[in-house]
């Protein structure tokens, strides 16, 4: 084999793999413009919408949400199991439309919407409308939440 | 001039990334052929057979890939023009390399087509992925049919279990369906996977709740009603049975492990997996203890040095059972950090250098630096497929993808994990790298499947 074959397949073997990570830093460039593109666009979505305040996941049940996480409250914000609602929760022990919520006179007022299992607010059943203020606990279904601004 | 429009894609929907990230692995795919050419015409290929590259034949694999990439990606801009557009470059450029794998193994084995059968079947999995891609639009009916699924799947282990004579002990995951005589086959197992991952996306996204739920307790346990834990149980019977009855420890540990990483993405409980493995531990440990099969395969790999002898070629597997390990870590280790060069190895003293041992011809010629960017692209994929699942809103869907990503990265763990001398070796073969057809189709069937779930409508 001369030399220059030789040189010549040292290059071309670099080149191989260097087009490896190549690909590698390529495919990990589009992922991290996806994210930010992911990132900007909730921000867009919520100054559409005035949000005026935050529920707080305590026990997500048996919903995919992850505890800690935060919702924002809409001026009507409807909770249930379709996914028409504000704050859907896939949870069998959620009906399709559970609760509400309303923002009235500066504060914010829980409804249940007829739901099966009921709602529950500081553990106690909600009838009517009940004023809530950020440290109370709602309960949907088996999911519970805190109120936060 | 060329109108976009009249295919129904709009300009600015073109799947642009894509088509810029195809151009890495066609560049691949030409730089490998232009070296395996150089190889050729200084010399020959180092082989130990002398079988040398038909020369215009060597261009039939690399530009024909070349060729199918971008067929699957216009198809793909008409189908699924919004879908995810990493997922076909990073399978691409691995199916490039098992190509490239093939086509310069191929003389050394003395099959010089081998690199053109196996793009013939990287493009028919190609057409599977963007026919799975067309046909999963409506993806209910894969919930709605989800025991279907189930029944599948135990009609295909039962199938293999019928030819389960035609395994070898030493040789376990070879093809046991043959179609006619032109060297197709399939494999069930492969079918399995997709099937299984189905049947438990479907089971789980509706009684994650009962399973996450504790009724009763035994000792420290909480344990969901029997009734729930029924279809659970019976999976692991049948990971159980593929290990008894046809000696695929492989498949068996890729069963298992995707119905533990699927359960504990659906239940949210740690407990679940403790207890998995602890029963598998102790199903290991009864295993080793009593049967011959599970004990030689553990046996083999910790007296693999004492056992293999590389002076003499493993014509008796019980005379010298360390043979294949040993000559594959000697491959490795020959490789050095930046391989041998392409075509300038000796792969083939390792049985099975093109199918069990991919891995170890790879990383011969390409090296650690090849080897290590060969785990990057899988582990982009399997990146990729949490990506998808995360962004997706619905239970079914998410369990999907989880479970179809589980079966990729299995699949490269356990298979190296076996090339190394980490773990018993297995006849999984290395997802689109590995020689198969039957596996590729499978693999491809996977990628269509992500495509179609990464779509926000889907």
């Amino acid at each position: 084999m001369s030399f220059d074959n030789y040189t010549f397949l040292l290059i071309l073997r670099v080149a191989l793999i260097v087009i490896l990570y190549l690909v590698i830093l390529q495919v990990v460039f589009v992922s991290r413009r996806d994210m930010r593109r992911a990132a900007k666009m909730p921000v867009a979505a919520t100054q559409a919408k005035p949000v005026v305040g935050h529920l707080v996941v305590i026990d997500s049940g048996s919903t995919a949400l992850v505890p800690g996480s935060r919702l924002d409250i809409e001026p009507i914000t409807t909770i249930g199991r379709a996914p028409t609602n504000g704050i859907v929760l896939d949870s069998t022990f959620v009906s399709t439309e559970h609760t509400r919520i309303l923002f009235k006179e500066r504060s914010l007022w829980v409804e249940d919407m007829g739901s099966r299992n009921g709602t529950l607010v500081d553990q106690k059943p909600v009838t009517g409308a009940v004023a809530v203020s950020p440290g109370s606990v709602l309960q949907v279904g088996d999911v519970r939440f805190k109120f936060a601004v | 001039m060329f109108d976009l429009r009249r295919y129904g894609i709009d300009r600015r929907h073109y799947r642009w990334t894509e088509l810029f990230l195809l151009v890495l692995p066609a560049l691949f795919l030409i730089i490998a052929l232009l070296t395996l050419l150089v190889v050729q015409s200084s010399g020959g290929l180092v082989s130990t057979t002398k079988v040398s590259l038909p020369k215009l034949d060597a261009f039939v694999p690399a530009f024909g890939l070349i060729a199918a990439l971008l067929g699957a990606h216009f198809a793909l801009n008409i189908i699924a023009p919004d879908a995810d557009q990493t997922i076909l470059p990073i399978a691409g450029t691995l199916s490039s390399i098992g190509v490239i794998m093939a086509l310069r193994i191929g003389p050394d084995l003395g099959q010089p087509t081998l690199g053109n059968k196996q793009l013939v079947f990287v493009i028919l999995g190609l057409v599977c992925c963007v026919g799975t891609v067309k046909l999963t639009q409506d993806l209910r009916w894969l919930r709605n049919f989800k025991y279907t699924w189930a029944v599948v799947g135990i009609v295909l282990v039962g199938i293999t279990l019928a030819h389960a004579h035609s395994f070898s002990s030493n040789a376990p995951g070879r093809d046991v369906l043959t179609f006619g005589s032109g060297g197709l086959s399939f494999q069930p197992s492969e079918i399995l996977k997709i099937c299984l991952v189905i049947f438990f996306a479907g089971y789980l996204s509706e009684n994650r709740e009962m399973l996450a739920m504790a009724s009763y307790r035994i000792g420290f346990l909480k344990l969901p009603p029997l009734k729930h834990l029924g279809p659970l149980v019976a999976m692991l019977g049948l990971a159980l049975v593929i290990f008894l009855g046809i000696h695929e420890l492989g498949l068996a540990i890729l069963i298992f492990g995707l119905f533990l990483s699927m359960l504990y993405v659906a239940s949210n409980r740690p407990v679940y997996i403790v207890v998995a493995l602890l029963l598998f531990g102790i199903g290991a440990l009864i295993a080793y203890q009593h049967i011959p099969y599970a004990k030689s395969r553990v046996d083999i790999v910790h007296t693999a040095f004492q056992t293999g002898n590389p002076d003499q070629p493993a014509t008796d597997v019980s005379k010298n059972a360390g043979y294949q390990i040993v000559q594959g870590l000697v491959a490795f280790g020959r490789g050095g950090v930046f391989g041998e060069g392409l075509g300038l190895g000796a792969p083939c003293i390792v049985p099975e250098c093109n199918s069990d041992y991919v891995a170890s011809s790879f990383g011969e010629e390409f090296g650690f630096a090849g080897l290590l960017a060969l785990l990057g692209l899988f582990m982009l994929l399997v990146y990729r497929g949490m990506h998808i699942a995360v962004n997706n809103r619905d239970t079914f869907k998410q369990l999907m993808v989880i479970g179809l990503t589980a079966v990729f990265a299995l699949q490269t763990v356990v298979i190296l994990a076996g090339n190394l001398k980490i773990m018993p070796l297995t006849g999984i073969p290395l997802p689109f790298v590995a020689y198969g057809g039957s596996s590729l189709l499978a693999n491809f069937i996977i990628i269509g499947l992500l495509i179609r779930l990464s779509q926000s409508k889907a």
